[in-house]
């Protein structure tokens, strides 16, 4: 069964590119948000085995739709992403309860897998 | 000017002589009182009345002490069996209370200030006025059954009318003299310090006088009863309480002065700006006096250093200093000094108030400018900010797009190996331009700085470099934005003087709250001897931590390290 994703992301080219790269690396792709609400909603919806958060959301941002989502009966692997590097948030990230952090530009169906495989 | 005091020592002679003269008439006719306190009584009110003519000639004070002075001794002249002493003798006692009443609410400025004190006097004058009436019409002793007695202009002459009159005359005398007395109560709890320091024998002595009027109210209408002639003789000597309060204030106003000659002696030693407030509080016994300077033609006022301060509250009196026009200043007090004082104090005051103004002027000026300084850094912060954010929200959005599109290419496995090695290498540059972006927007404005404060990003940046640095960091809270980024740039600038100029790699820098302040400082082992004057960065910071009211310190001695110190005010 491929690993499913939620990318939680507020710019749609980003997301698209996103969806086309996890794709043809093989995941499932169950859905999109452009805000950390309604991310937080489709996530408990769909219950996606990963969650692909920027942190830079327009609303609520990716540091506390992890904390709400942390406390589910079954959270998904968050995987935070952004512009800026992991060092720009401090000691944020390691604090989030994220399974990693990527680097919109370094991410690659391979950082992706790096990232989910040291957090099993 | 010669007139008017020949005319009031013209009145003192007859006063003298008609005080004098009635009782004398009193002694020859066997009246049994105290003479001695009953002319002493009326010579106070005498000369106290005449100079308060002549100190303020506009001032009802002066007549009604007058009035008190000659008008009870018709009493004595009533013993003289001639139509119509008698009647004008008794009428006369009903007189002295409303002049009394009258003066001790209206001291010292003849005026009448609230409405229960208007209230209480026209109730007394009334009360007066009805009783002597009614005497008028009824008072005739022949009909009392005094056959030596002249016959008076009663119309229906009556005794015992006459009688229960006097005795309503009392009880009605008891309910004022309440009235009056709640009146002072209430001037008391009015008034400022200095209208207490001034005031409190007098409404002390009237005080005594209207309990007197109170118990007058259980004894005989008649001095020949025992315990109404006592009243009689307290209520004498309370009254010349009354002339010796104001004979008293004249001369602490002339004592008053007298002070402000010292006021001009001390003046002539220099003082330091701010310093002019203290030996004037003191000449004026005000130790609440504000001194106060006018800005853009008296549109704003400022106190000696430049602050802004209101120039009415409501409470306060404001007495304006002028010179050949020109508004210098304005004196800020208590309400209850004497006006000529003060005027006579700033006068003396003239030259230091001209000084005072001029560095109160500057102040003003150099605060304006810090405030103009403040605002400009803190809007050049706002700019950073956003430009940040715009190249995050911006070209770094596209570059990584662009980043993640060249991966997909690359990773696709459509393309030839040396297609594949191309966009690789594309790659490579692409992610050296993102980091190199990154980097420029840290130094921008590091996003960290607003996301966790001033520990985070210290911290953010010392992992970046490549120095050893030891960072202790005491800070619970976070500080307001501007304190927050000034601090950051002083440790960010004084790292990368370190990494570029002092040979060395440990580094230790401290932030700390003191005080309320922020304390930054940055010291190392190097080479020491950095010039501030030549490097544009110190200069910089220095400028920064200027606009934000803090206080910024190089130590940098030849071959023993730098020390950076900034220290930055965080309340208000």
């Amino acid at each position: 069964m491929p690993c499913s994703v939620l990318i939680v992301d507020d710019h749609p080219e980003f997301r698209a590119q996103a969806r086309a790269l996890l794709v043809a690396a093989g995941y499932h792709v169950v859905g999109e948000a452009a805000d950390g609400e309604s991310g937080v909603r489709v996530a408990r919806d769909s219950r996606p085995d990963v969650l692909l958060l920027d942190v830079q959301l327009p609303d609520i941002n990716g540091f506390e739709v992890a904390r709400r989502l942390r406390d589910e009966p079954e959270p998904p692997l968050i995987v935070l992403i952004s512009s800026r590097d992991a060092a720009d948030y401090g000691s944020r990230v390691r604090r989030s309860g994220a399974a990693g952090f990527i680097a919109k530009a370094e991410l690659s169906a391979r950082s992706l897998e790096f990232v989910l495989r040291g957090s099993r | 000017m010669i007139g008017r005091r020949f005319g009031l020592a013209l009145i003192g002679v007859v006063g003298v002589a008609w005080i004098l003269g009635a009782e004398w008439v009193s002694i020859s006719h066997g009246v049994t009182e105290n003479h001695f306190i009953d002319a002493l009584g009326g010579l106070a009110f005498l000369i106290g009345g005449l100079i308060a003519m002549d100190r303020r000639p506009g001032n009802v004070i002066g007549p009604l002490m007058l009035g008190v002075a000659f008008v009870p001794y018709l009493g004595n002249f009533g013993n003289v069996q001639v139509t119509p002493l008698p009647l004008l003798g008794v009428i006369s006692g009903q007189v002295a209370a409303p002049m009394l009443a009258h003066i001790a609410l209206a001291y010292p400025t003849g005026k009448l200030r609230s409405g229960l004190d208007r209230a209480v006097v026209a109730t007394i004058y009334g009360a007066a006025t009805a009783v002597n009436l009614v005497i008028i019409l009824v008072f005739d002793p022949r009909a009392g059954g005094c056959g030596r007695c002249v016959r008076e202009w009663a119309v229906f002459p009556n005794r015992s009318v006459f009688d229960g009159v006097l005795s309503a005359y009392q009880r009605i005398g008891f309910v004022l003299a309440l009235a009056f007395l709640v009146a002072v109560a209430l001037r008391w709890r009015r008034a400022t310090p200095a209208e207490r320091r001034d005031l409190t024998p007098l409404w002390i002595a009237v005080s005594i006088i209207a309990v007197v009027y109170l118990l007058q109210a259980f004894a005989s209408p008649f001095v020949d009863d025992p315990f109404a002639y006592l009243l009689w003789e307290l209520q004498g000597v309370a009254q010349i309480g009354l002339p010796a309060v104001f004979v008293w204030g004249l001369l602490s106003s002339r004592l008053a002065r007298s002070a402000v000659g010292d006021l001009v002696v001390a003046l002539q030693q220099p003082l330091r700006p701010g310093e002019l407030r203290a030996p004037l509080a003191r000449t004026l016994g005000d130790p609440s006096l504000e001194l106060l300077y006018p800005l853009d033609g008296q549109d704003r006022w400022v106190d000696a250093d430049g602050r802004a301060a209101p120039l009415a509250d409501g409470l306060a009196s404001v007495t304006i200093v002028q010179r050949d026009g020109q508004t210098l200043a304005a004196l800020k007090h208590d309400p209850g000094l004497d006006p000529e004082l003060v005027r006579a104090a700033a006068a003396a005051a003239g030259m230091s108030i001209e000084n005072e103004r001029l560095h109160a002027e500057v102040r003003a000026q150099l605060e304006e400018v810090r405030q103009s300084r403040r605002r400009i850094v803190e809007a050049g912060d706002r700019e950073r900010r956003r430009i940040e954010r715009n190249l995050h929200d911006g070209a770094q959005q596209r570059l990584a797009a662009l980043a993640l599109s060249l991966a997909m290419l690359r990773d696709g496995g459509r393309a030839d190996a040396a297609t594949a090695a191309s966009l690789a290498e594309a790659g490579d540059q692409l992610r050296q331009a993102i980091g190199e972006l990154r980097e420029l927007a840290r130094g921008i404005h590091p996003a960290i700085l607003t996301e966790e404060g001033l520990t985070a990003a210290v911290e953010s940046l010392v992992d970046r470099s490549a120095l050893t640095v030891l960072v202790k960091a005491d800070l619970d809270d976070r500080l307001p934005e501007p304190v927050e980024a000034v601090a950051y740039f002083v440790v960010a600038e004084s790292l990368t003087n370190v990494a570029r100029y002092a040979g060395t790699c440990q580094v230790r820098v401290e932030l700390a709250r003191q005080n309320g302040s922020l304390r930054v400082e940055v010291a190392d082992d190097g080479v020491g001897g950095a010039d501030p004057s030549r490097g544009s960065g110190l200069r910089g910071l220095d400028d920064r931590v200027a606009a934000v009211h803090g206080r910024f310190l190089v130590e940098t001695p030849d071959g023993g390290g730098t020390r950076v110190l900034a220290e930055i005010p965080c309340d208000g």
